[in-house]
């Protein structure tokens, strides 16, 4: 593979990623965590890393490991070394960042549940180099962290009235009669319903009906 | 070879093996920082509830927290049935009682600290709590915390009483978070119990 036609695979994969195979809203994949951390901005915030570092490291590792895997235990091994990497960010994170880790509660041990970790094992860490693989896991997990923040911001500014904890203008004032139902679960479902159809509609205009 | 019938097996218990002889290599690794930090987190809680201890504002390192702890701070003894003890000039300045129960979610843990008078309510923490965040988990945030300085234990059946927020508050009441009204009403429960059994005890 000569060196540019490398660069327009990663390219490639940003834009199916990040866009046109959006993992929310295209393949609708890890929709109940999205639920459920988007109440604040800074919890989604270290759920997307996890799930960014987490997509793309096993997604490589898979990878790796492709030729020795017997095919029919394939799944039981992408479910380990999912665990695995899930396992290390939450041992890191008690160890050195207690706050986050308490804020955070069961989140962090849900992502090995994601369908998007895995489904992006399957559908390229299978069947592609390593470096390939990375990049599609990475590209994806930025995909979700991307529309997470943009409903994370939403919820966050119009059911607490605040950005990352800090007040916004006209918003932390008693003027702004707070939606608290956007921090709690119906919020989501609501605002997650809004997102999918407006980036489908921008994002694939040609949609077959 | 790799298509052998007992290789899919020996690979499993291989990686299997391996991957968990790192994770627990690492656990031990941290072990010890993990238990420090929760020692910690404890230690913050009661120090925040007693009064004038230190300034809360400025943020101070774990060891020197740590060190005010150890200096000013002792342990529950026989006559304070479970509340750690602040004194200064040898005499009692505030009780710091530990309260638990189950929360919403998981157990919630706090202190609540309590003057001399064994009714006044200096303050309250949270030092463990898995409450939803953003609802419930606000029990920890400085704003509903800040509602029980000077509020006073009530003899009786409901010591203390968690109001609706559009409710007109007493001297022993706070008003609760709105949308997590579970969280309220367990917390509740909790003070209730831990503050009246506490209180009878030192009778």
């Amino acid at each position: 593979m000569s060196r540019s036609s490398k660069k327009s695979d990663i390219g490639k994969l940003a834009s199916e990623g990040l866009w046109q195979n959006n993992p929310i809203y295209c393949q609708v994949l890890g929709i109940c965590s999205t639920l459920a951390v988007t109440n604040l901005v800074l919890n989604t915030i270290v759920m997307c890393v996890g799930l960014v570092f987490t997509t793309a490291l096993s997604s490589m590792t898979v990878s790796l490991l492709r030729s020795f895997t017997p095919r029919n235990i394939r799944m039981m091994v992408e479910v380990l070394i999912i665990a695995f990497y899930v396992i290390i960010i939450d041992v890191l994170l008690k160890a050195y960042w207690p706050e986050m880790s308490g804020n955070l509660g069961p989140y962090v041990g849900l992502i090995i549940t994601n369908c998007i970790v895995m489904g992006r094992c399957e559908a390229c860490g299978n069947s592609n180099p390593p470096v390939m693989a990375f990049f599609d896991g990475m590209f994806n997990g930025l995909g979700y962290s991307f529309i997470l923040l943009i409903i994370a911001t939403v919820r966050e500014i119009l059911g607490m009235g605040t950005f990352l904890g800090f007040g916004v203008p006209y918003f932390s004032t008693p003027y702004w009669d707070k939606w608290i139902i956007m921090v709690m679960p119906p919020g989501a479902f609501f605002m997650l319903g809004l997102i999918v159809w407006i980036f489908r509609t921008i994002a694939l205009p040609k949609e077959s009906k | 070879m790799v298509e052998k019938r007992w290789f899919p097996v020996v690979y499993m218990f291989t990686a299997t093996a391996l991957v968990s002889s790192i994770v627990l290599g690492l656990t031990g690794f941290t072990a010890q920082r993990v238990k420090a930090n929760e020692k910690l987190t404890f230690e913050k809680a009661v120090l925040s509830v007693l009064p004038d201890v230190y300034d809360q504002s400025k943020k101070i390192s774990g060891l020197e927290l740590h060190k005010i702890f150890t200096e000013k701070v002792s342990p529950p003894d026989d006559s304070s049935f479970g509340a750690y003890l602040f004194k200064q000039n040898g005499q009692i300045a505030a009780y710091a009682l530990p309260i638990e129960g189950q929360g919403f979610w998981a157990p919630i843990k706090g202190i609540i600290g309590i003057l001399p008078d064994k009714k006044t309510i200096t303050a309250i923490a949270f030092y463990e709590q898995n409450e939803t965040p953003g609802l419930g988990a606000e029990i920890a945030k400085p704003q509903f915390r800040n509602q029980f300085k000077g509020k006073v234990i009530k003899d009786g059946e409901k010591p203390f009483t968690i109001a609706r927020p559009d409710v007109a508050l007493d001297e022993s009441s706070v008003h609760a978070i709105t949308g997590a009204t579970q969280t309220s009403t367990r917390l509740e429960a909790i003070a209730y119990n831990d503050l009246k059994n506490w209180q009878e005890k030192m009778k």
